[in-house]
């Protein structure tokens, strides 16, 4: 019973991992197109998207920043 | 029961740890860009000093960094050393696009990684990557993110270091 426990809790665990949750840096292709970004203004994007991500406590969806490549 | 809780920790710490320095580098065998009938493989790289970069052109900081890749792989021409690039666009032809403005002599090894098989190995945690391979194919240096010249300026150091000079 504790085995099974443990084994269910390690698989609940995993599924929370960062590359079921996250979207990969490798992955921003589409999220690092122009159209994909919260203003045409560069500037204003890297704002907004930071105000975003604190918003929504998200990381790797807005476009803005390094081109969603998420260097740096 | 200790035991086994133990087991499957170190076994999945194991499992899901990304490569790093000191490690042996991840085998591949991709298609270059250029000819996608040929591949090139790590194992034909032993011997060599080898920066492999995971790069894609929609990503700002590799279009930043190429140009001075391009430099640096000019420099160290006659050199036992070779810039190898890895792309993952979904279009192969974007990746030739953007390199036919910054590498019109195809002096960089282009390959293409349709299937992002390297970023998702080595477990990338930004875009661009780049690994500083050693003769024997064990990782010398892990650079995440676009290097700028000062980044080149200590990288030099340590190709210079693995060349034996």
């Amino acid at each position: 019973m504790r085995t099974l426990f443990f084994v269910l809790l390690l698989l609940f665990i995993s599924g929370c991992s960062d590359t079921l949750t996250r979207v990969m840096p490798y992955e921003k292709e589409y999220f690092a197109q122009d159209k994909m970004s919260l203003t045409p203004i560069a500037a204003r994007g890297e704002q907004e998207g930071h105000v975003y991500l604190i918003r929504e406590a998200s990381a790797g969806g807005e476009s803005s920043f390094q081109g969603g490549c998420g260097c740096r | 029961m200790k035991k086994i809780i133990s087991i499957v920790l170190l076994l999945s710490v194991a499992l899901f740890a990304a490569p790093r320095e000191g490690d042996k580098q991840v085998a591949f065998n991709l298609p270059k860009l250029y000819n996608a009938n040929a591949t090139l493989s790590s194992e034909a790289l032993h011997g060599k000093v080898v920066l492999l970069n995971l790069w894609a052109s929609w990503c700002s900081g590799c279009q930043e960094e190429m140009p001075l890749f391009v430099q640096l792989q000019q420099k160290y021409a006659k050199k036992n050393f070779e810039i190898v690039l890895s792309s993952i666009d979904s279009l192969p032809q974007s990746a030739k696009d953007f390199l036919a403005q910054v590498d019109k002599q195809k002096n960089l090894t282009a390959l293409y990684d349709a299937q992002k098989v390297l970023p998702k190995s080595y477990r990338c945690p930004g875009m661009p990557s780049s690994f500083l391979i050693d003769k024997n194919g064990k990782i010398a240096a892990v650079y995440i993110g676009s290097l700028d010249a000062d980044g080149i300026q200590k990288l030099q150091s340590k190709i210079h270091t693995l060349l034996g000079e």
